[in-house]
């Protein structure tokens, strides 16, 4: 598979790094218009409860302010802030912008809007609201049990499940032996605690036009639901995405925008509604909470038999995503695992909770968090090295998904845990004393896998345009959105390698719903995978053209002439070439021809994404704090396009895992408030407790990405929280499996 | 309240009311927009800038106690078009992604060269450790702040 590549493959910065590192770069918050207004939202100090009464005079009085709106004198459409496309299912419309009645604490009251962001806030204070307080669902284990109904419709918001090979059947291998171990594994709800809040500015113009300036992962979802929320034709608003500062699912809805677009064309001006970092941990969304039973039976040798599969997910106060989080990649047993028979129900609920939506991976770090730390116990069961127990299990290249009859591709699990065991000496290190005295060192390992697309649950698909210019550089059309990841810089290194151009010659656009042809938006490990060869075969067309108008001009047959670093050489005669400018001339001024393309790309397969990773932990048994001190992630990526880009998605996603194993947790009261609404109770890994992450990338190809990539970005967070439980548990000869192990819980289960 | 302060070697003298931050100041009044706002209580790092030679989180900092000071900020750390040698480290170890702590990043880094041109990695950790980061998990910051120190530290000053 490996071949010898100009440009894929190495290291580059991200496209934007010179204006990140100097301060240049504008992102949303950032922007200024003349006139422009600022918005502050006044939400709510209870879980749940009624408006009796609210009182906006005094704020509309403040010299300043410019008006307040409330459910007094807002649309009550509702809307689902998730929905991506017209008339798409599974988007129950059940949130209004003001509702009367609060459902969650953070839920939005009001907001004034004002000359500026100190008036708005000092007006947020002057607003007097009266509330009758309702019993709140806190919990989700209580809501489907609880009398108190937070939305008409019930607490269940939906319910799903499958089945493999025979749903009832006992799970027994052909002697009757079994070995059954039952777990209930709780991941918690996390903040994405990406550093850029959310911040989005729309403006009204004269023709009726919104556009919308937004930190957002997908610009024509963004304007759909806007323009449905306000009635608006699609081509009256105009999202335009800006620099996205950190998002991992935080920004995949429309969360600011529908508010922002009304505030915009209510006031006749441009409004900038920016959260701060209170605001954004209460009332954006979280990483759903989940709680999930597993009962898997396998035979004494350790073949897995069986698993009967039931979680809970707790959607918050409105649904969102909550029934497709559910059958998205949550319960996907089968994507890691062969293993004959399977029996999966979830239930997503309502609670008073913070709204729940999309978090990195979408339901696989909740779900293969919870399987992986009962693989552990039941390879303890049995008495086997959980390495050996798990690669006589886990699924082989080409097997077949039986729930979605998709190929998994070329799936490597079993070389990641392979390679990855020899890397970190496993079989050395494992069976080693933790020790005896106050710290005790423990290593774990957990396998991952996740999906590369959306194909097979919807529409995939993705259109660009390619253009050269006259002086042969080129510009890329397409709705793509770089949030952070490089997904830009893939594009421009996929493109450049297929034209044969350097990368920087490649200007690559984002999503601007004016001017960019359609795309999905950045979300599901899909840019890579589908975008990534939407790129490819749009380059190879515009090369075909290039390669007809070097052939015309030179008068030589076109298979004779290849490309190198922006040249077109007659292989025969090396005298006989054209650079990529003198053709950008040549086409336009003597064949009066406009070398460009478009192309759209429909998805053709999803395989899966996989990893292991490795981890190495030191458990203080006084103060119950653990330190991860080594750590080792071995992923199958397909092929690497940016090397180094690559590295720092991992090394990033074990950032975001070791918290959510061992300190992310939103936290509530009894009455649904919640308690750390800032980063300094809010915890998230900080440099000194980050280890030192080696990342080794298996570059195997077989599937259908550009070059035989696959995606990583998801797929990195997936395996990071049962590797480091597993470790802990090792440590300390512990089964703990309520995320995340904090110091007290760690001293509770030692006593 | 009147007050004279330098930025990035620049002299302001300006009016405003002495409960604004300096953070403020910095963006709204001076537009020098590279200083993030990530947290509004100096958790995160991303207002960092150099307050007469020392690292601090700007949305800490209120506009009385810059008078007659000196600032860095993100804008000043090229010097004629060059970047420093942190922001060229930076770009070459892939030490940006989403680039919103990267400005915070850049200013403890500095401060910390500027005091300790040749910084253990410890001591590197340790200087960027209220400075919070969500994509990167960090490596990659350490390795481009340590390769400076190491290569570069004497012109880190």
């Amino acid at each position: 598979m490996k071949e010898n590549f100009d440009y894929v493959g190495r290291s580059y910065p991200i496209h934007d790094a010179l204006g990140k590192v100097t301060g240049g770069l504008v992102y949303a918050g950032d922007m200024k218009f003349p006139g422009m207004l600022h918005a502050k939202l006044l939400l709510s100090p209870i879980a749940h409860g009624i408006i009796k009464e609210i009182d906006t005079q005094k704020a509309e009085e403040l010299p300043g302010v410019v008006k307040v709106f409330s459910y007094k004198n807002s649309p009550s459409t509702s809307f689902s802030r998730y929905r991506l496309l017209p008339e798409q299912e599974n988007c129950p419309a059940d949130q209004v912008l003001f509702p009367r009645k609060v459902r969650y604490y953070g839920d939005w009251v009001a907001v004034v809007v004002a000359e500026d962001a100190d008036i708005a806030q000092e007006g947020i204070k002057l607003i007097d609201v009266k509330y009758e307080e309702l019993p709140a669902v806190t919990d989700l284990s209580d809501a489907l049990e609880s009398e108190t109904k937070i939305h008409e419709t019930g607490n269940l918001i939906h319910q799903y499940g499958y089945t493999i090979g025979d749903g009832d059947q006992d799970g027994e291998d052909a002697e009757g032996n079994q070995v059954i171990l039952e777990s209930t594994v709780r991941t918690p709800k996390t903040h994405h605690a990406t550093m850029e809040t959310h911040v989005c500015v729309a403006q009204y113009d004269f023709s009726g036009k919104i556009t919308i300036w937004s930190s957002c992962q997908g610009a024509f979802a963004v304007r759909t639901i806007v323009a449905d929320f306000l009635g608006l034709s699609y081509n009256k608003v105009r999202v335009i995405k800006t620099p996205v500062g950190g998002s991992f699912g935080g920004k995949q809805e429309a969360i600011l925008e529908p508010l922002a677009a009304f505030l915009a064309k209510e006031t006749r001006s441009t409004v900038m509604l920016k959260l701060n970092r209170k605001e954004c941990i209460l009332s954006t969304m979280t990483r759903p909470e989940v709680e999930t039973r597993l009962r898997t039976t396998c035979s004494p040798d350790g073949k897995l038999l069986k698993c009967d599969i039931d979680a809970v997910l707790d959607a918050g106060a409105y649904a969102t995503n909550a029934m497709d989080y559910i059958g998205g990649t949550m319960g996907k047993i089968a994507k890691l695992y062969r293993i004959p028979h399977v029996n999966y129900q979830a239930k997503s609920v309502y609670t008073n909770c913070p709204v729940s939506g999309a978090m990195r991976g979408w339901g696989s770090p909740e779900f293969f968090t919870a399987v992986e730390v009962q693989m552990d116990q039941i390879a303890k069961k049995l008495k086997m090295d959980p390495v050996t127990f798990r690669l006589q299990n886990l699924v082989h290249p080409y097997d077949m998904d039986p729930v979605s009859k998709i190929s998994l591709g070329n799936a490597g699990i079993i070389e990641c845990l392979e390679k990855g065991a020899a890397e970190f000496d496993w079989y050395g290190r494992y069976p080693g004393s933790s020790g005896t005295g106050r710290f005790r060192i423990g290593v774990g390992f957990a396998c991952a896998a996740h999906k590369t697309s959306m194909y097979g649950g919807g529409p995939e698909f993705s259109t660009m345009t390619l253009k050269m210019n006259e002086d042969g550089t080129f510009v890329l059309n397409t709705a793509v959105q770089d949030l952070g990841c490089g997904s830009v810089q893939s594009l421009r290194i996929i493109a450049g390698e297929a034209l044969g151009i350097d990368p920087e010659q490649i200007l690559v656009l984002e999503a601007d719903t004016d001017s960019s042809p359609y795309d999905f938006g950045s979300y599901g490990t899909r840019v890579t995978y589908v975008c990534g060869v939407c790129t490819l075969k749009v380059a190879n067309r515009v090369r075909d053209q290039i390669l007809d108008v070097a052939s015309r001009t030179l008068q030589v047959p076109k298979q004779y002439l290849k490309i190198q670093n922006g040249q077109v050489c007659y292989m025969k005669d090396k005298k006989l070439h054209l650079s990529f400018k003198e053709i950008g001339i040549i086409s336009k001024n003597k064949y009066h021809l406009d070398i460009i393309a478009t192309e759209t790309y429909h998805g053709v397969s999803n395989p899966g994404a996989y990893g292991a990773h490795f981890a190495e932990v030191k458990v203080d048994r006084s103060t119950g704090l653990v330190k991860v001190t080594d750590y080792l992630a071995v992923h199958d990526i397909g092929q690497v396009i940016n090397r180094s880009m690559c590295e720092g998605q991992v090394q990033g996603a074990v950032q975001m895992g070791i918290g959510y194993a061992l300190c992310e947790e939103i936290a509530l009261n009894a009455r649904g408030q919640v308690i750390n609404d800032s980063l300094k109770n809010y915890h998230v890994i900080n440099a000194p407790d980050m280890p030192k992450v080696r990342v080794l990338l298996l570059e195997r190809g077989g599937d259908d990405g550009p070059f035989g990539a696959k995606g990583i970005g998801e797929v990195a967070v997936v395996p990071v929280a049962a590797a480091v439980v597993n470790a802990v548990n090792h440590a300390l000869g512990t089964d703990l499996s309520l995320l995340p192990l904090t110091p007290k819980k760690i001293v509770m289960a030692i006593r | 309240m009147q007050i004279t302060f330098h930025v990035n070697g620049k002299l302001y003298k300006i009016d405003v009311d002495p409960r604004k931050r300096l953070i403020d100041i910095l963006r709204d009044n001076l537009n020098l927009t590279g200083t993030k706002e990530g947290c509004g209580e100096g958790e995160c790092g991303s207002c960092t800038v150099i307050l007469d030679g020392k690292a601090v989180n700007s949305c800490l900092v209120l506009a009385a106690q810059v008078r007659d000071k000196e600032v860095i900020t993100v804008e000043g750390l090229a010097q004629n078009g060059v970047l420093d040698p942190l922001q060229k480290s930076f770009i070459g170890h892939g030490a940006v992604q989403c680039g919103y702590c990267t400005p915070g990043m850049l200013m403890s880094a500095k401060a910390l060269l500027m005091k300790n041109p040749h910084p253990t990695e410890k001591e590197i950790t340790d200087a960027i450790a209220g400075n919070l980061c969500r994509c990167t998990g960090y490596n990659k910051i350490i390795a481009a702040i340590k390769n400076v120190a190491e290569e570069h530290g004497d012109n880190g000053k």
